[in-house]
């Protein structure tokens, strides 16, 4: 679970209960999520990497930061 | 009993017992399915996981099969398919607005082993009550849900709706294993009338700009049928007047046609008059014609042969007397004139006779005198005429000779060698008689060539001489006393006339 890279499908942010869509298991759930920097807000589509995980549903995300950047 | 037969009856009794064990194996084998999970319990159930090692221990299977042993272990399946619950729920929204709540929530158990294990521990065996208990837990969330929305972020704001309910259920969800897909708010009640009145000013908007979009396209559709039926009325008028127009040719052309007939007929008629009065006046002129030609034509025949007769013999009998008359008259003035004649004749020749002696005496007499006058005159002027010319002759010697002298004075002033070349040329003659002293030894000389022998003689005798001009000059000079003398002389007696030169 963690290393997955995912979409924003809910606003992440600071008193906000937010959601990612990840690909596990052959299919793609969403999982509720939080900002791994309890400051950073990213809004709905922003692609983000999970960096912790508190199951069973439960992600922690940083901003995805492609290489070619 | 062959071998054959035993061994046919012993494979059969092996394929008998494979099926038996086929239907056994078969009873005991459990297969998940997609959409559930198998709990299984029981004897040795061995749990892999080392986070659930201290759980309540129990297998879950999901996507394969398991051997179940019958009274030694259960397998229950638990479903995970997708649920749905109806809500309805009076509550109040932020704005205090209190409104009654239509909504649908679709759930299901979480994929996890986590969620599954909630899951199985909540519901495996009241599956049927899930949806009553998830109703009474959303309904619940549903009034906190509403009280954090206004109508408007219900009705338009998905977004926020779902933020919403992630925030109010997302622990309880975990807690109990499931997961929302959705909660679709299906219709709100309003019982203060806020959204019928929330949609009415954009309502009366949308009906005042249809209202007003519908009266101008009236209006234009009314413009536009005004100008078309104006210009139907133009085209209608234009026909009309075209209708007139070629009505009023047809008439005219009609009327023409209706009085060419008479007048074709007047015309004829015309024609036939104009013809018959032609016919009338050549039959008169026929008829003028023949009494011009068989009585006006003889009578004046006969007239003129009447008059022309009478007038011969008038004319004759004229002519007649008059010529006797003319001879009468003739005869009588050739008498006198003869008489006449003969008398002039007679006394002309008379008077010539007389005059003729007269004549001849005058004449005579006349002539003699003048003849003697003439004579003396004539004499007298003669003798007058030679005086005359004497005395002019002597005058004009003088006259010439003064002017001589006069010139040659004038010359020797300007030019002493043409005076003394003029000299020269004047005295010649004395020169020469003093050169021919030179000759005064010769006895006798011939001279050969004439005069132009002469002066050669004597040039070759001046030039031989050896004076030359020299001699001359000396010869000049000493006539030159003596024609000085001589030039005082005349000058002296310039006006006097020397009548002996």
């Amino acid at each position: 679970m963690i290393g997955s890279r995912g979409r924003v499908t809910g606003t992440i942010g600071p008193g906000l209960v937010g959601e990612v869509l990840l690909n596990v298991r052959g299919g793609t759930e969403a999982f509720y999520a939080y900002p791994a920097d309890p400051d950073e807000t990213y809004s709905s589509g922003t692609q983000v990497l999970v960096v912790d995980f508190e199951p069973p549903r439960t992600v922690y995300v940083e901003r995805w930061q492609p290489l070619s950047r | 009993m062959s071998l054959l037969e035993i061994l046919l009856l012993s494979a059969g009794g092996v394929i008998v017992a494979l099926l038996v064990i086929f239907g056994i194996l078969r009873l005991l084998y459990k297969v998940a399915e997609p959409n559930e999970a198998l709990i299984i319990s029981g004897l040795g159930v061995r749990v892999d996981r080392a986070d659930t090692a201290d759980s309540l221990g129990f297998k879950i299977i999901t996507g394969r099969g398991v051997n179940v042993l019958p009274g030694f272990q259960t397998a229950r399946r638990l479903s995970l398919d997708t649920r749905g619950v109806n809500l309805q729920v009076s509550c109040v929204t932020k704005q205090g607005l209190p409104v009654t709540v239509r909504a649908v929530v679709i759930y299901k158990v979480g994929d996890d082993f986590a969620s599954i294990a909630n899951a199985a521990r909540r519901f495996l065996d009241q599956q049927k009550g899930m949806n009553d208990t998830i109703h009474e837990l959303f309904s619940g969330h549903l009034r906190s849900i509403v009280g954090g929305l206004t109508i408007e972020e219900m009705i338009h704001n998905r977004d926020a709706l779902t933020g919403e309910v992630r925030q109010s259920s997302a622990t309880e969800m975990i807690k109990l294993g499931l997961i929302v897909d959705s909660l679709q708010i299906q219709e709100i009640d309003d019982e203060s009338g806020y959204i019928l009145n929330l949609g009415k000013p954009h309502a009366a908007a949308i009906a005042a700009s249809a209202r007003i979009a519908e009266a101008q396209r009236d209006q234009e559709a009314a413009e536009v049928e005004q100008v078309s039926a104006a210009k139907k009325a133009a085209a209608v008028r234009e026909s009309q007047i075209q209708q007139a127009g070629y009505q009023a040719e047809v008439d005219e052309a009609r009327a023409k046609a209706s009085q060419s007939g008479p007048l074709a007929e007047a015309t004829a008629r015309q024609e036939v008059v104009v013809q018959e009065t032609r016919a009338a006046e050549l039959e008169a002129a026929l008829a003028e014609q023949r009494l011009q030609s068989q009585v006006r034509k003889p009578a004046d025949a006969k007239a003129y042969d009447t008059r022309t007769t009478a007038d011969a013999a008038r004319d004759a009998s004229i002519a007649k007397a008059q010529a006797e008359a003319k001879e009468t008259e003739l005869r009588a003035a050739a008498d006198a004139t003869r008489v006449k004649t003969a008398a002039d004749a007679e006394a002309q020749a008379t008077k010539a006779r007389a005059e003729a002696m007269a004549g001849a005496t005058r004449a005579t007499g006349e002539a003699e005198a003048a003849a003697a006058k003439a004579r003396g005159i004539a004499e007298a002027e003669a003798a007058k005429a030679k005086g005359l010319a004497e005395a002019e002759s002597a005058r004009a010697k003088g006259l010439a000779e003064a002017d001589a002298i006069k010139a040659r004075a004038a010359a020797l002033a300007e030019n002493q060698e043409a005076v003394v070349a003029q000299q020269l040329a004047e005295r010649w003659p004395e020169i020469v008689e003093a050169g021919a002293s030179a000759f005064g030894n010769v006895d006798h000389m011939v001279v050969l060539n004439g005069a132009d022998g002469m002066s050669d003689m004597f040039a070759k005798a001046l030039s031989l001489g050896g004076t030359g001009l020299g001699l001359a000059r000396q010869l000049m000079d000493a006539m030159g006393k003596p024609a000085e003398k001589e030039l005082d002389e005349s000058s002296r007696r310039n006006g006097e006339l020397k009548l002996s030169d």
